[in-house]
């Protein structure tokens, strides 16, 4: 093979985010022993779930040339509806738990429905439609709550969800491997997968190859908003109360995995292996930083150059092309 | 839209009546102002007081600045998404050097802020047109940075005791009767304007955003005209944030919080394109001064704070839904 082809194999394989990974772990493993403490561990992948469940569904809207920002506001909905719905009905137990988490999801799912219905019906621009469906949702969100948290979830779930084990990991975890995993096989094994791709990469094209396009554009933002709306009722169960505040800086920090992970801006490529082990880059960061009790302050100004580095080096890498 | 050179303008112009549909297009934006300003009047006339129209008139100013130095980036089918974050840098150190000792602090304040926009600009512009990274992210980025830093720099509280003169010069002042505020955004507006409409720069930057592949076939520098753009940006940012801490009274780490948001939305409302190439610095003013009124109004009213995003977001959606037919044209 020529080192052309060579490297070409490298980015596909998302071999840079595979290196950030271990150099990634390496450090944080000599800067503080801690990090290798199995509670430690497990306290990683747990937020590494939360990161990565969220960025699949961002992962998947770029994939068709979109943009989701309304994902922070989405799980900070699904939150609230959650710890709402439970507080309605303190007496539910066993499945009837669940009803709560539907509606929840739901919720998500519409949010989904109208950015991606606005998106593909209107062909308005997904940066501004989803701006706009993140000031509405956050909006409705806190007015309902007016930003204090809502009590009343109950216990049952929060132990069998937040703070259970199945098969001594975390539910959360085995939730977003199988979220992880569904996506796999989605990109690799399925037409929609491949739609996906299709849309991304030429609309026209995918159109006129038969494709249902709005159809596609819009599964892939109810994805995403369900997704979003599935990590708000998991970190509802782990904090143990709604609040309308948890999506601040995540939403953004899905963009990052996404980016980091290779997805392009331009749509057509991405996959979710190399997502999630940029998800799983960045919580480790932002982990190693807490053990060595950094201000999480400066966390997002780690985030915020990780990104623009990682990007610059991929781009370095590649050679450069013209993109004004 | 309104101050569109033709020369930039990739699609054919409609030659049967152009003097009504454009007429038609371009007044739009200010017969709804109009017609919101006649609405609310109605429904509270305390809002068409001239206490209140004046008040109108200084706070459009501010938010026309941040949408004028947004406009500046999406012309060329940018963005900047570090605009809020910049404006608390700003605020916070121009201040921090204000209130320190030395000779002269207001005049250091002034440079340091100028200097901090300039730099987080000039970054941003290496980034996008020297190495190539998507606006989006690189802004993205710088947004998280700057963020952290205008949060840090100050311990995260804000910096009280700025000195009265800059206030009293800044906020108070009146020039001919029109306040400072005022007469600073019309001055960008204008400069800019002129910029836009007769500069090599200007056309450049619409050049860029209609073709970026044509603009450089037809030998503009493409990357030092997106780089110098970028910079224009944050400096305007740095210049509103300082009338904005003139203000406030201190530096604020969270004086820029919702304003990338608003500056994109009031930028949009008017008419500018996010795929480039379209709209202008009239484009931004005029949606500034129909998002001011809608939330002067709103505060007047005692709207709940969180609506006011809500609505902020449907006038956003609705603005794009209506907007879409002059594309499609």
């Amino acid at each position: 093979m020529s080192p052309d082809t060579l490297r070409r194999r490298f980015l596909e394989t998302g071999g840079i985010v595979i290196l950030l990974l271990v150099a990634v772990a390496a450090a944080a493993a000599i800067i503080e022993p801690r990090f290798l403490n199995r509670l430690n561990i497990l306290n990683v992948l747990r937020n590494f779930s939360f990161l990565a469940v969220p960025a699949i569904g961002q992962m998947i809207v770029m994939t068709t040339g979109g943009f989701d920002l309304s994902v922070g506001a989405t799980m900070a909905l699904a939150s609230v509806v959650t710890a709402a719905a439970m507080a309605a009905m303190p007496d539910a137990h066993g499945l009837q738990l669940l009803m709560p988490v539907a509606l929840a999801l739901a919720c998500g799912a519409c949010v989904g429905l109208v950015n991606g219905t606005l998106v593909a019906r209107l062909s308005l621009s997904p940066f501004m439609v989803t701006l706009a469906s993140l000031s509405i949702v956050a909006g409705l969100t806190l007015y309902y709550t007016q930003g204090i948290p809502i009590y009343g979830v109950s216990d049952a779930f929060v132990y069998a969800i937040g703070r259970g084990q199945g098969l001594g990991l975390p539910p959360v975890l085995l939730l977003a491997i199988v979220v992880i995993a569904i996506a796999i096989i989605l990109q690799r094994r399925t037409a929609l997968g491949r739609h996906f791709y299709a849309v991304g990469g030429n609309v026209g094209a995918a159109r006129l190859s038969g494709v249902r396009t709005h159809r596609v554009l819009i599964t892939a933002y109810v994805l995403s908003g369900l997704l979003a709306a599935l990590t708000g009722v998991l970190i509802t169960a782990r904090i143990g109360s709604g609040q309308s505040t948890i999506g601040g800086t995540l939403g953004l920090e899905t963009i990052a995995a996404a980016v980091i992970g290779g997805v392009s801006l331009r749509g057509g490529s991405g996959r979710a292996e190399n997502v999630a082990m940029a998800a799983l880059c960045l919580t480790i960061i932002a982990n190693a930083m807490n053990l060595t009790q950094i201000d999480s302050k400066f966390q997002t100004l780690v985030l915020g150059s990780v990104l623009i580095g990682a990007l610059a080096f991929d781009r370095i890498v590649q050679g450069r092309r013209a993109n004004v | 839209m309104s101050d569109r050179p033709d020369m930039a303008a990739p699609v054919v112009l409609d030659r049967a009546r152009p003097d009504i549909r454009q007429f038609a297009a371009q007044a739009k934006l200010p017969g709804l102002v109009f017609l919101a300003l006649l609405v609310l009047g109605l429904l509270d006339p305390r809002i068409v007081s001239s206490g209140n129209l004046w008040n109108i008139a200084i706070q459009t100013s501010y938010l026309a600045l941040f949408a004028m130095a947004q406009t500046m980036v999406l012309l060329t089918r940018g963005f900047d998404l570090s605009l809020g974050f910049t404006v608390s840098l700003v605020s916070v150190i121009s201040a921090m050097v204000m209130t320190g000792s030395g000779d002269m602090p207001i005049l250091w304040g002034i440079a340091a802020g100028l200097g901090v926009g300039l730099l987080i600009g000039g970054l941003n512009g290496f980034l996008i047109a020297g190495v190539g990274i998507n606006p989006l992210v690189t802004t993205l980025g710088m947004a998280n940075i700057v963020m952290a830093l205008a949060s840090t720099v100050s311990g995260g509280f804000p910096v009280p005791g700025i000195p009265e003169a800059f206030t009293e010069a800044l906020a108070e002042g009146r020039l001919i009767g029109i306040p400072v505020p005022i007469l600073f955004a019309a001055l960008c507006f204008a400069v800019l304007f002129l910029v836009l409409r007769f500069t090599v720069f200007g056309r450049g930057l619409y050049l860029i955003g209609a073709n970026p592949r044509a603009a450089k076939a037809a030998g503009v520098r493409t990357g030092r005209v997106v780089a110098i753009d970028y910079g224009v940006c944050s400096l305007l940012a740095a210049i509103g944030a300082m009338l904005l801490t003139a203000r406030t009274g201190s530096g604020e780490p969270n004086l820029g919080g919702n304003l990338t948001l608003e500056s994109i939305a009031a930028a949009v409302v008017g008419g500018v394109r996010l795929t480039g190439g379209e709209g202008g610095v009239t484009a931004a003013l005029l949606g500034a001064l129909f998002i001011t009124v809608i939330s002067n109004a709103m505060n007047l009213m005692q709207v709940d704070g969180y609506l006011q995003q809500v609505l902020l977001g449907l006038i956003i959606l609705a603005s794009l839904i209506l907007g879409r037919d002059h594309k499609k044209r």
